[in-house]
């Protein structure tokens, strides 16, 4: 492979990437293959010793995707993070997808659940008094308002733990990122990935 | 499965390397990437994944030196934190190793 080559499939897999990070990385290797250039060895050999770009590339934004969750722990982000796991090839997909499907509706359901006993709360304080309700109206405002706190701790619940089953994602990526799956000589890799099959 | 766990095993003591080499003395990454290369056999564009990782960590920092062959250089430095990493897995690296070896001692 020539460095062109190596550098347009780097480039390739880190589209998606923040610009400026994609830059910094794409000078990384640039000056990794001028100073072997300089050492005397040839794009080729340079290109083999780095590794498959593809690879390098997941495993870069894999990268990415785990620090910009660790800085904003948004929606966006936690979506990324997790895409770029899977990414990565660190979870499996066929396996995983089932287990994490079912823990999304779960946790959908729930917050469904929240959302319309905070309606329902709602409702009984607006509409409850003016029925002349068992108990009197006070009754009704207070079924109401308790019935909307508890809706409002329930969903505050629910997203903790929506982010508590994202962290363990993201935890478990990161063991993986550092341990089991390295861009190592493309030769090594063959070597792993039968002992996987 | 013996070279599965020889990745894993290089995998993990790489960053330990690494901290190990910029404590000699600063470095750029051509350098790390071709000396850990030979010692270890890793791939040398596995390098710069971990670096990156390393200065976001705060174990490194970066700074230009003018080269004479070309555009300047970066160079890593280790971090106060990274010297306290190094020390930490310098230790943890010397208790396992010593653990291993009486083990396989052992089974001779």
């Amino acid at each position: 492979m020539t460095r062109q080559e190596f550098m347009a499939q780097l480039g390739q897999g880190l589209k998606g990437a923040p610009p400026q990070t994609a830059a910094e990385i794409l000078a990384d290797y640039e000056s990794h293959f001028a100073e072997a250039g300089a050492a005397g060895r040839s794009e080729d050999e340079v290109a083999a010793a780095l590794g498959e770009p593809a690879r390098l590339a997941r495993e870069l934004r894999a990268q990415i995707g785990l620090k910009r969750w660790d800085e904003r722990r948004t929606p966006s982000a936690a979506v990324g993070a997790v895409l770029a796991i899977v990414g990565l090839g660190a979870l499996d997909i066929m396996i995983l997808a089932p287990l994490v499907l079912a823990f999304a509706a779960t946790l959908a359901s729930l917050m469904l659940t929240a959302f319309l006993l905070l309606l329902v709360g709602a409702f009984i304080l607006t509409v409850g008094p003016s029925t002349q309700p068992p108990g009197g109206p006070v009754t009704a405002i207070l079924i109401g308002l308790g019935l909307m706190g508890g809706s409002v701790a329930f969903g505050a619940v629910t997203t903790l733990l929506s982010q508590g089953l994202i962290n363990v994602t993201v935890w478990y990526g990161r063991l993986h990122l550092r341990l089991l799956k390295p861009a190592i000589h493309p030769r090594e890799l063959r070597g792993a990935e039968e002992l996987r099959a | 499965m013996g070279e599965l766990v020889d990745i894993q095993l290089k995998r993990g003591v790489l960053e330990l390397c690494v901290l190990a080499l910029l404590a000699q003395n600063d470095n750029y990454a051509y350098e790390i990437a071709a000396r850990l290369g030979d010692a270890i056999d890793m791939g040398e564009g596995t390098i710069y994944p971990l670096m990156r990782r390393m200065q976001t960590e705060g174990l490194v920092e970066t700074y230009l030196v003018e080269s004479p062959a070309g555009p300047s250089r970066k160079y890593y430095r280790l971090t106060e934190p990274g010297r306290q990493a190094l020390a930490t897995q310098r230790d943890a690296w010397t208790t396992f190793a010593a653990a291993v070896d009486l083990i396989l001692g052992a089974r001779k």
